[in-house]
Protein backbone atom coordinates (compact mmCIF):
# COMPACT_ATOMS: atom_id res chain seq x y z
CA UNK A 1 0.00 0.00 0.00
CA UNK A 2 0.83 3.44 -0.48
CA UNK A 3 1.37 5.13 2.84
CA UNK A 4 2.10 8.78 3.47
CA UNK A 5 2.79 9.94 7.06
CA UNK A 6 5.11 12.45 8.96
CA UNK A 7 8.12 11.01 10.48
CA UNK A 8 10.69 13.39 12.45
CA UNK A 9 8.90 16.26 10.64
CA UNK A 10 9.03 15.36 7.21
CA UNK A 11 6.41 14.42 5.09
CA UNK A 12 7.24 10.54 4.11
CA UNK A 13 5.65 8.40 1.43
CA UNK A 14 6.78 5.14 0.63
CA UNK A 15 5.45 1.89 -0.88
CA UNK A 16 4.92 -0.84 2.07
CA UNK A 17 3.20 -4.20 2.96
CA UNK A 18 0.37 -3.00 5.04
CA UNK A 19 1.40 -5.74 7.49
CA UNK A 20 4.85 -4.62 7.35
CA UNK A 21 5.47 -3.75 10.96
CA UNK A 22 6.35 -0.21 11.59
CA UNK A 23 9.51 -0.92 13.44
CA UNK A 24 10.73 -3.04 10.38
CA UNK A 25 9.87 0.29 8.07
CA UNK A 26 11.60 2.94 9.94
CA UNK A 27 14.46 0.62 10.17
CA UNK A 28 14.70 -1.19 6.93
CA UNK A 29 12.75 1.52 4.76
CA UNK A 30 13.64 4.74 5.86
CA UNK A 31 17.33 3.80 7.64
CA UNK A 32 16.17 4.78 10.87
CA UNK A 33 18.13 2.48 12.59
CA UNK A 34 18.26 4.29 15.84
CA UNK A 35 15.17 2.26 16.74
CA UNK A 36 16.13 -1.07 18.41
CA UNK A 37 14.16 -4.32 18.31
CA UNK A 38 14.78 -6.38 21.77
CA UNK A 39 12.04 -8.75 21.90
CA UNK A 40 9.73 -8.20 19.49
CA UNK A 41 6.93 -8.62 21.54
CA UNK A 42 6.05 -5.33 23.19
CA UNK A 43 7.91 -6.39 26.43
CA UNK A 44 11.13 -4.73 26.61
CA UNK A 45 10.75 -1.12 24.84
CA UNK A 46 13.55 -0.32 22.91
CA UNK A 47 11.47 0.35 20.06
CA UNK A 48 9.43 2.79 21.68
CA UNK A 49 8.49 5.82 19.54
CA UNK A 50 6.31 8.18 20.02
CA UNK A 51 3.43 8.54 17.70
CA UNK A 52 1.37 11.25 17.56
CA UNK A 53 3.35 12.08 20.72
CA UNK A 54 2.45 8.97 22.86
CA UNK A 55 5.18 6.10 23.53
CA UNK A 56 4.21 3.01 22.07
CA UNK A 57 6.07 0.12 20.48
CA UNK A 58 6.91 0.03 17.16
CA UNK A 59 7.12 -4.16 17.17
CA UNK A 60 3.43 -3.65 17.77
CA UNK A 61 2.54 -1.47 15.02
CA UNK A 62 1.58 -2.33 11.54
CA UNK A 63 2.44 -0.23 8.77
CA UNK A 64 -1.22 0.19 7.69
CA UNK A 65 -1.63 2.32 11.18
CA UNK A 66 0.71 4.99 10.45
CA UNK A 67 -1.25 6.40 7.14
CA UNK A 68 -1.75 10.02 8.44
CA UNK A 69 0.22 9.82 11.73
CA UNK A 70 3.37 11.55 12.78
CA UNK A 71 6.06 9.43 13.98
CA UNK A 72 8.94 11.06 15.93
CA UNK A 73 11.87 8.39 16.53
CA UNK A 74 15.02 9.13 18.38
CA UNK A 75 17.05 10.42 15.18
CA UNK A 76 14.12 13.14 15.32
CA UNK A 77 14.85 14.24 19.12
CA UNK A 78 18.47 15.97 18.36
CA UNK A 79 18.26 19.44 16.68
CA UNK A 80 18.51 19.45 13.03
CA UNK A 81 22.65 20.66 13.72
CA UNK A 82 22.84 17.61 15.31
CA UNK A 83 23.01 19.02 18.78
CA UNK A 84 21.45 17.07 21.68
CA UNK A 85 18.49 17.67 23.59
CA UNK A 86 18.26 18.49 26.83
CA UNK A 87 17.13 15.25 27.87
CA UNK A 88 20.24 13.34 25.99
CA UNK A 89 22.88 15.38 27.83
CA UNK A 90 21.81 14.73 31.07
CA UNK A 91 21.61 11.18 30.40
CA UNK A 92 25.02 11.23 28.93
CA UNK A 93 26.06 13.97 32.08
CA UNK A 94 24.34 11.47 34.86
CA UNK A 95 25.88 7.87 33.48
CA UNK A 96 22.45 6.70 32.36
CA UNK A 97 23.81 5.48 29.37
CA UNK A 98 26.15 2.03 29.67
CA UNK A 99 25.81 -0.11 26.04
CA UNK A 100 23.14 2.10 25.07
CA UNK A 101 21.04 -0.34 23.98
CA UNK A 102 17.90 0.94 25.49
CA UNK A 103 18.51 4.49 25.38
CA UNK A 104 16.44 5.75 22.07
CA UNK A 105 13.87 4.38 24.04
CA UNK A 106 14.35 5.46 27.58
CA UNK A 107 14.83 8.95 25.80
CA UNK A 108 11.46 8.63 23.87
CA UNK A 109 9.55 7.55 26.79
CA UNK A 110 11.28 10.48 29.04
CA UNK A 111 10.18 13.17 26.30
CA UNK A 112 6.89 11.90 26.38
CA UNK A 113 6.78 11.83 30.21
CA UNK A 114 8.11 15.59 30.23
CA UNK A 115 5.98 17.01 27.56
CA UNK A 116 2.96 16.69 29.28
CA UNK A 117 4.89 17.08 33.09
CA UNK A 118 7.65 18.96 33.31
CA UNK A 119 8.53 17.94 37.01
CA UNK A 120 7.42 14.32 37.44
CA UNK A 121 8.49 12.80 41.02
CA UNK A 122 10.04 9.61 41.08
CA UNK A 123 7.08 7.51 41.16
CA UNK A 124 5.65 9.31 37.99
CA UNK A 125 8.94 8.46 36.69
CA UNK A 126 9.59 5.18 37.78
CA UNK A 127 5.87 4.18 36.05
CA UNK A 128 6.53 6.54 32.71
CA UNK A 129 9.53 4.59 32.43
CA UNK A 130 7.91 0.99 32.99
CA UNK A 131 7.79 -0.16 29.83
CA UNK A 132 11.53 0.17 28.96
CA UNK A 133 14.01 -2.51 30.25
CA UNK A 134 17.89 -1.91 31.02
CA UNK A 135 20.20 -4.96 31.53
CA UNK A 136 22.90 -2.67 32.22
CA UNK A 137 22.23 -0.02 34.68
CA UNK A 138 19.76 -0.64 37.35
CA UNK A 139 17.25 2.46 36.53
CA UNK A 140 19.06 4.70 39.56
CA UNK A 141 21.28 6.57 37.40
CA UNK A 142 17.93 6.53 34.34
CA UNK A 143 15.81 7.71 36.95
CA UNK A 144 18.73 10.51 37.88
CA UNK A 145 19.01 11.59 33.79
CA UNK A 146 15.32 12.18 33.89
CA UNK A 147 15.23 14.27 37.26
CA UNK A 148 18.29 16.21 35.80
CA UNK A 149 16.35 16.68 32.49
CA UNK A 150 13.18 17.71 33.89
CA UNK A 151 15.15 20.17 36.18
CA UNK A 152 17.22 21.87 32.51
CA UNK A 153 14.11 22.04 30.76
CA UNK A 154 12.41 24.02 33.44
CA UNK A 155 15.81 26.19 33.67
CA UNK A 156 15.83 26.43 29.92
CA UNK A 157 12.47 27.48 29.73
CA UNK A 158 13.63 30.35 32.34
CA UNK A 159 16.29 31.43 30.83
CA UNK A 160 14.56 31.73 27.10
CA UNK A 161 11.47 32.71 28.63
CA UNK A 162 9.89 30.63 25.89
CA UNK A 163 7.15 28.92 27.56
CA UNK A 164 4.95 29.93 30.66
CA UNK B 1 -2.13 -11.01 3.25
CA UNK B 2 -5.54 -8.52 2.64
CA UNK B 3 -5.46 -5.50 5.23
CA UNK B 4 -8.69 -3.67 5.12
CA UNK B 5 -9.28 -0.37 7.15
CA UNK B 6 -13.12 0.45 7.09
CA UNK B 7 -13.69 4.08 8.06
CA UNK B 8 -17.42 3.48 9.79
CA UNK B 9 -19.01 0.88 11.56
CA UNK B 10 -21.21 -0.21 8.82
CA UNK B 11 -18.60 -0.47 6.62
CA UNK B 12 -16.30 -2.75 9.00
CA UNK B 13 -19.17 -5.27 9.35
CA UNK B 14 -20.34 -5.51 6.27
CA UNK B 15 -16.46 -6.86 5.49
CA UNK B 16 -16.39 -8.55 8.52
CA UNK B 17 -19.79 -10.20 6.44
CA UNK B 18 -18.13 -11.19 3.24
CA UNK B 19 -14.50 -11.87 3.79
CA UNK B 20 -14.65 -13.21 7.41
CA UNK B 21 -11.46 -11.31 8.34
CA UNK B 22 -9.86 -11.25 11.54
CA UNK B 23 -9.90 -7.83 13.51
CA UNK B 24 -7.79 -5.74 14.70
CA UNK B 25 -8.11 -2.75 17.00
CA UNK B 26 -5.12 -1.57 18.86
CA UNK B 27 -3.01 -4.84 17.65
CA UNK B 28 -1.12 -5.50 20.88
CA UNK B 29 -2.72 -8.71 21.06
CA UNK B 30 -3.14 -10.01 17.29
CA UNK B 31 0.64 -9.09 16.75
CA UNK B 32 2.12 -11.04 19.38
CA UNK B 33 -0.06 -13.58 18.27
CA UNK B 34 1.24 -13.29 14.48
CA UNK B 35 4.69 -13.18 15.57
CA UNK B 36 4.27 -16.22 17.51
CA UNK B 37 2.74 -18.05 14.67
CA UNK B 38 -0.20 -18.71 16.65
CA UNK B 39 -2.61 -16.97 13.76
CA UNK B 40 -1.56 -16.05 10.37
CA UNK B 41 -4.61 -14.71 9.16
CA UNK B 42 -5.77 -13.98 5.76
CA UNK B 43 -7.47 -10.66 5.86
CA UNK B 44 -7.09 -8.21 9.00
CA UNK B 45 -9.94 -5.56 9.15
CA UNK B 46 -8.28 -2.66 11.36
CA UNK B 47 -11.11 -0.91 13.15
CA UNK B 48 -9.04 1.54 14.95
CA UNK B 49 -9.60 4.45 12.65
CA UNK B 50 -13.12 4.05 13.12
CA UNK B 51 -13.77 7.23 14.80
CA UNK B 52 -17.22 6.54 16.40
CA UNK B 53 -16.17 2.84 17.69
CA UNK B 54 -13.99 5.52 20.29
CA UNK B 55 -14.61 7.76 23.42
CA UNK B 56 -16.68 7.60 26.64
CA UNK B 57 -19.83 9.61 27.34
CA UNK B 58 -23.13 9.71 28.35
CA UNK B 59 -26.21 8.17 26.72
CA UNK B 60 -29.60 7.71 27.54
CA UNK B 61 -30.92 4.03 27.05
CA UNK B 62 -33.80 1.68 27.73
CA UNK B 63 -32.72 1.18 30.82
CA UNK B 64 -31.89 4.48 32.39
CA UNK B 65 -29.15 6.42 31.51
CA UNK B 66 -25.65 4.86 30.49
CA UNK B 67 -22.19 5.50 30.38
CA UNK B 68 -20.74 4.96 26.93
CA UNK B 69 -17.47 3.49 26.39
CA UNK B 70 -16.14 2.74 22.19
CA UNK B 71 -14.57 -0.70 22.07
CA UNK B 72 -12.01 0.96 20.37
CA UNK B 73 -11.22 3.34 23.14
CA UNK B 74 -8.05 3.09 24.39
CA UNK B 75 -6.31 1.75 27.73
CA UNK B 76 -5.12 5.24 28.56
CA UNK B 77 -8.20 6.92 27.83
CA UNK B 78 -9.96 4.78 30.12
CA UNK B 79 -7.56 5.10 33.12
CA UNK B 80 -7.34 9.08 32.64
CA UNK B 81 -11.28 9.48 32.56
CA UNK B 82 -12.52 10.77 35.47
CA UNK B 83 -15.78 9.91 34.56
CA UNK B 84 -15.47 6.39 34.93
CA UNK B 85 -15.12 4.22 38.17
CA UNK B 86 -12.38 3.89 40.24
CA UNK B 87 -12.00 0.04 39.88
CA UNK B 88 -12.00 0.00 35.75
CA UNK B 89 -9.08 2.86 36.06
CA UNK B 90 -7.29 0.66 38.27
CA UNK B 91 -7.75 -2.17 36.24
CA UNK B 92 -6.66 -0.26 32.92
CA UNK B 93 -3.50 0.83 34.53
CA UNK B 94 -2.54 -2.66 35.70
CA UNK B 95 -2.15 -3.55 31.89
CA UNK B 96 1.13 -3.92 30.76
CA UNK B 97 2.93 -0.46 30.17
CA UNK B 98 2.26 2.67 28.80
CA UNK B 99 3.05 2.11 25.52
CA UNK B 100 0.95 -1.35 25.51
CA UNK B 101 -1.95 1.24 27.12
CA UNK B 102 -1.85 3.89 24.14
CA UNK B 103 -1.93 1.22 21.69
CA UNK B 104 -4.04 -1.44 23.50
CA UNK B 105 -8.04 -1.05 23.76
CA UNK B 106 -10.85 -1.92 26.13
CA UNK B 107 -12.52 -3.86 23.24
CA UNK B 108 -9.66 -5.97 22.24
CA UNK B 109 -8.87 -6.66 26.25
CA UNK B 110 -12.69 -8.03 26.23
CA UNK B 111 -12.75 -9.76 22.91
CA UNK B 112 -9.26 -11.61 23.62
CA UNK B 113 -11.35 -13.15 26.71
CA UNK B 114 -8.01 -14.02 28.31
CA UNK B 115 -9.31 -15.35 31.45
CA UNK B 116 -6.67 -12.90 33.65
CA UNK B 117 -7.59 -9.80 31.38
CA UNK B 118 -7.67 -6.63 33.83
CA UNK B 119 -10.28 -4.83 32.88
CA UNK B 120 -12.87 -7.78 33.05
CA UNK B 121 -13.35 -8.21 36.74
CA UNK B 122 -14.26 -4.66 36.97
CA UNK B 123 -16.94 -4.67 34.58
CA UNK B 124 -18.18 -8.10 35.55
CA UNK B 125 -18.80 -5.78 39.11
CA UNK B 126 -20.05 -2.98 37.47
CA UNK B 127 -22.65 -4.96 35.60
CA UNK B 128 -21.43 -3.54 32.23
CA UNK B 129 -23.53 -4.74 29.15
CA UNK B 130 -21.37 -4.87 25.35
CA UNK B 131 -23.54 -4.24 22.59
CA UNK B 132 -22.35 -6.69 20.10
CA UNK B 133 -23.14 -5.47 15.95
CA UNK B 134 -23.49 -7.54 12.73
CA UNK B 135 -23.98 -6.52 9.37
CA UNK B 136 -27.80 -7.90 10.07
CA UNK B 137 -28.61 -5.86 13.54
CA UNK B 138 -27.60 -5.72 16.87
CA UNK B 139 -27.59 -7.50 20.23
CA UNK B 140 -26.83 -6.34 24.01
CA UNK B 141 -25.05 -9.38 26.15
CA UNK B 142 -24.69 -8.78 29.70
CA UNK B 143 -20.80 -9.03 30.55
CA UNK B 144 -21.61 -11.89 32.72
CA UNK B 145 -22.94 -14.14 30.23
CA UNK B 146 -20.12 -12.83 27.66
CA UNK B 147 -17.39 -15.44 28.37
CA UNK B 148 -17.47 -18.84 27.54
CA UNK B 149 -14.38 -20.39 28.03
CA UNK B 150 -10.64 -19.23 27.90
CA UNK B 151 -10.36 -16.81 24.73
CA UNK B 152 -13.90 -17.72 23.99
CA UNK B 153 -16.86 -15.69 24.03
CA UNK B 154 -20.19 -15.17 22.27
CA UNK B 155 -19.05 -13.29 19.87
CA UNK B 156 -20.64 -15.07 16.54
CA UNK B 157 -18.74 -14.43 12.82
CA UNK B 158 -19.71 -11.53 11.41
CA UNK B 159 -20.08 -9.99 14.59
CA UNK B 160 -18.10 -7.21 16.82
CA UNK B 161 -17.82 -5.36 19.79
CA UNK B 162 -19.28 -2.23 19.16
CA UNK B 163 -19.69 -0.29 22.65
CA UNK B 164 -19.72 -0.93 26.55
CA UNK B 165 -22.48 0.72 28.43
CA UNK B 166 -22.31 0.62 32.46
CA UNK B 167 -25.35 1.30 34.10
CA UNK B 168 -24.95 4.82 35.64
CA UNK B 169 -26.05 4.33 39.07
CA UNK B 170 -23.03 1.27 39.21
CA UNK B 171 -20.88 4.07 37.90
CA UNK B 172 -21.74 6.25 41.54
CA UNK B 173 -20.89 3.06 43.78
CA UNK B 174 -17.86 3.00 45.69
CA UNK B 175 -15.30 0.25 43.91
CA UNK B 176 -11.60 -0.72 43.45
CA UNK B 177 -9.82 -3.47 41.85
CA UNK B 178 -6.66 -5.33 43.12
CA UNK B 179 -4.42 -7.66 41.30
CA UNK B 180 -0.92 -8.89 42.68
CA UNK B 181 2.28 -7.65 41.66
CA UNK B 182 -0.07 -3.91 40.86
CA UNK B 183 3.19 -2.13 40.64
CA UNK B 184 4.66 -4.03 38.48
CA UNK B 185 4.97 -2.93 35.05
CA UNK B 186 4.72 -5.94 33.15
CA UNK B 187 3.55 -8.32 35.09
CA UNK B 188 0.30 -10.64 34.02
CA UNK B 189 -2.11 -11.06 36.51
CA UNK B 190 -1.86 -14.26 38.60
CA UNK B 191 -5.50 -13.43 40.12
CA UNK B 192 -7.43 -10.21 40.31
CA UNK B 193 -10.30 -8.89 41.44
CA UNK B 194 -12.71 -5.96 41.89
CA UNK B 195 -15.39 -4.77 44.29
CA UNK B 196 -18.58 -2.14 43.67
CA UNK B 197 -20.28 -1.47 46.45
CA UNK B 198 -23.36 0.39 47.28
CA UNK B 199 -22.68 1.98 50.91
CA UNK B 200 -25.38 4.14 53.34
CA UNK B 201 -23.20 5.50 56.68
CA UNK B 202 -20.66 2.90 55.87
CA UNK B 203 -22.96 -0.12 56.06
CA UNK B 204 -23.45 -2.57 52.56
CA UNK B 205 -27.12 -2.35 50.94
CA UNK B 206 -25.49 -4.28 48.18
CA UNK B 207 -22.36 -5.17 46.76
CA UNK B 208 -20.97 -7.12 43.28
CA UNK B 209 -17.62 -8.71 43.26
CA UNK B 210 -15.40 -10.65 40.39
CA UNK B 211 -12.34 -12.30 39.95
CA UNK B 212 -10.24 -13.24 37.38
CA UNK B 213 -7.77 -15.94 36.67
CA UNK B 214 -9.59 -18.49 39.45
CA UNK B 215 -11.69 -20.30 36.66
CA UNK B 216 -11.86 -20.36 32.66
CA UNK B 217 -13.68 -17.09 32.73
CA UNK B 218 -13.84 -14.33 34.71
CA UNK B 219 -16.32 -15.18 37.67
CA UNK B 220 -19.02 -13.06 39.67
CA UNK B 221 -19.57 -14.22 43.26
CA UNK B 222 -23.29 -14.14 44.21
CA UNK B 223 -22.89 -15.86 47.54
CA UNK B 224 -20.05 -13.44 48.82
CA UNK B 225 -22.07 -10.81 47.67
CA UNK B 226 -25.08 -11.94 49.84
CA UNK B 227 -23.21 -12.74 52.67
CA UNK B 228 -22.01 -9.21 53.47
CA UNK B 229 -24.85 -7.34 53.20
CA UNK B 230 -25.84 -5.33 56.03
CA UNK B 231 -22.92 -5.62 57.43
CA UNK B 232 -20.31 -2.22 57.76
CA UNK B 233 -17.58 -2.20 55.36
CA UNK B 234 -15.12 -1.44 58.53
CA UNK B 235 -15.92 -4.90 60.12
CA UNK B 236 -15.46 -7.00 57.73
CA UNK B 237 -12.55 -9.50 58.81
CA UNK B 238 -10.24 -11.46 56.12
CA UNK B 239 -11.89 -14.90 57.51
CA UNK B 240 -15.56 -13.73 56.56
CA UNK B 241 -14.70 -13.84 53.08
CA UNK B 242 -13.36 -16.95 53.14
CA UNK B 243 -15.42 -19.75 53.06
CA UNK B 244 -17.94 -17.96 50.40
CA UNK B 245 -15.11 -17.21 47.90
CA UNK B 246 -13.82 -21.03 48.21
CA UNK B 247 -16.88 -22.19 48.02
CA UNK B 248 -17.51 -20.17 44.25
CA UNK B 249 -13.97 -20.46 42.64
CA UNK B 250 -12.35 -23.11 40.69
CA UNK B 251 -8.51 -22.16 40.31
CA UNK B 252 -5.81 -24.18 38.09
CA UNK B 253 -2.40 -25.48 38.85
CA UNK B 254 -0.26 -23.61 36.22
CA UNK B 255 2.80 -22.43 35.09
CA UNK B 256 2.74 -19.02 36.73
CA UNK B 257 1.00 -20.45 40.20
CA UNK B 258 -0.95 -23.01 41.75
CA UNK B 259 -4.35 -23.53 42.70
CA UNK B 260 -4.10 -22.86 46.40
CA UNK B 261 -2.02 -19.98 46.21
CA UNK B 262 -4.46 -18.54 43.95
CA UNK B 263 -7.13 -19.22 46.27
CA UNK B 264 -5.64 -17.27 48.97
CA UNK B 265 -4.91 -14.75 46.79
CA UNK B 266 -8.47 -14.66 45.91
CA UNK B 267 -9.41 -14.00 48.79
CA UNK B 268 -6.73 -11.53 50.11
CA UNK B 269 -7.05 -9.06 46.99
CA UNK B 270 -11.09 -8.67 47.88
CA UNK B 271 -10.25 -7.77 51.24
CA UNK B 272 -8.16 -5.13 49.90
CA UNK B 273 -10.65 -3.70 47.35
CA UNK B 274 -13.43 -3.63 50.53
CA UNK B 275 -9.96 -1.92 52.44
CA UNK B 276 -9.55 0.75 49.52
CA UNK B 277 -13.97 1.05 48.96
CA UNK B 278 -14.08 1.59 53.18
CA UNK B 279 -10.83 4.22 52.73
CA UNK B 280 -12.79 6.29 49.73
CA UNK B 281 -16.40 5.97 51.63
CA UNK B 282 -14.54 7.42 55.15
CA UNK B 283 -12.88 10.36 53.14
CA UNK B 284 -15.93 10.91 51.34
CA UNK B 285 -17.77 11.38 54.61
CA UNK B 286 -15.03 13.52 56.07
CA UNK B 287 -15.34 15.63 53.30
CA UNK B 288 -19.11 16.34 53.35
CA UNK B 289 -18.84 16.83 57.18
CA UNK B 290 -16.71 20.06 55.99
C1 LIG C 1 3.76 -6.75 26.65
C2 LIG C 1 2.29 -6.93 26.87
C3 LIG C 1 1.77 -6.82 28.16
C4 LIG C 1 0.40 -6.98 28.39
N1 LIG C 1 -0.07 -6.87 29.66
C5 LIG C 1 -1.38 -7.06 29.91
C6 LIG C 1 -1.88 -6.99 31.25
O1 LIG C 1 -1.15 -6.74 32.20
N2 LIG C 1 -3.21 -7.20 31.45
C7 LIG C 1 -4.06 -7.46 30.42
O2 LIG C 1 -5.25 -7.61 30.65
N3 LIG C 1 -3.61 -7.54 29.14
C8 LIG C 1 -2.30 -7.35 28.87
N4 LIG C 1 -1.83 -7.45 27.57
C9 LIG C 1 -2.75 -7.81 26.50
C10 LIG C 1 -3.32 -6.69 25.64
O3 LIG C 1 -2.49 -5.56 25.61
C11 LIG C 1 -4.71 -6.27 26.08
O4 LIG C 1 -5.55 -7.40 26.09
C12 LIG C 1 -5.31 -5.19 25.15
O5 LIG C 1 -6.40 -4.56 25.80
C13 LIG C 1 -5.79 -5.77 23.83
O6 LIG C 1 -6.38 -4.74 23.06
P1 LIG C 1 -5.99 -4.51 21.52
O7 LIG C 1 -6.86 -3.41 21.05
O8 LIG C 1 -4.54 -4.32 21.37
O9 LIG C 1 -6.43 -5.92 20.92
P2 LIG C 1 -6.14 -6.59 19.49
O10 LIG C 1 -4.83 -7.27 19.55
O11 LIG C 1 -6.38 -5.62 18.40
O12 LIG C 1 -7.30 -7.66 19.50
C14 LIG C 1 -7.35 -8.72 20.44
C15 LIG C 1 -8.40 -9.75 20.00
O13 LIG C 1 -9.71 -9.24 20.11
C16 LIG C 1 -10.35 -9.15 18.84
N5 LIG C 1 -11.03 -7.85 18.84
C17 LIG C 1 -10.47 -6.65 19.18
N6 LIG C 1 -11.40 -5.68 19.19
C18 LIG C 1 -12.57 -6.26 18.83
C19 LIG C 1 -13.91 -5.77 18.67
N7 LIG C 1 -14.23 -4.48 18.90
N8 LIG C 1 -14.88 -6.65 18.31
C20 LIG C 1 -14.58 -7.97 18.10
N9 LIG C 1 -13.33 -8.50 18.25
C21 LIG C 1 -12.34 -7.64 18.60
C22 LIG C 1 -9.26 -9.30 17.81
O14 LIG C 1 -9.74 -9.94 16.64
C23 LIG C 1 -8.25 -10.17 18.55
O15 LIG C 1 -8.62 -11.51 18.46
C24 LIG C 1 -0.47 -7.27 27.30
C25 LIG C 1 0.06 -7.36 26.00
C26 LIG C 1 1.42 -7.19 25.78
C27 LIG C 1 1.96 -7.29 24.38
S1 LIG D 1 11.19 -4.86 20.50
FE1 LIG D 1 9.29 -3.89 20.71
S2 LIG D 1 8.96 -4.03 22.81
FE2 LIG D 1 10.75 -5.21 22.60
S1 LIG E 1 22.26 0.73 28.95
FE1 LIG E 1 22.41 -1.34 28.28
S2 LIG E 1 20.35 -1.94 28.25
FE2 LIG E 1 20.22 -0.04 29.19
Amino acid sequence: MNLHFICNGQAVQIDVEPNARAIDVLRDVLGLTGTKEGCGRGECGACTVLLDGKPVNSCMVLAGKLEGRTVLTIEGVAGADGSLHPIQEAFLDVGAVQCGFCTPGMVLSTKALLDENDSPTIDEIEDALSGNLCRCTGYGKIVDGVLEASERLAQGTQEHGAKP
Amino acid sequence: MNYLKPSTVEEATELLGSSQGMILAGGTDACVYMAEGFCDPETLIDIGAIDSLRGIETQPSDDGDVLWIGACTTISEIEASEALPRALRQGAHAIGSPQIRNLGTIGGNICNASPCGDTLAPLLSLEARFVLRSATGTRTVESADFFTGPKQTVLQAGELLECIDLPIDSCEWISAFRMIGNRNGQAISQVNAAVSTKLEGGVIQAMRAAVGSVAPVPLRLPQLEGALVGKTLQSVQWADLKAPIMAEIRPIDDVRSTATYRQELAVTLIFDALMDCARQDESARKGADT
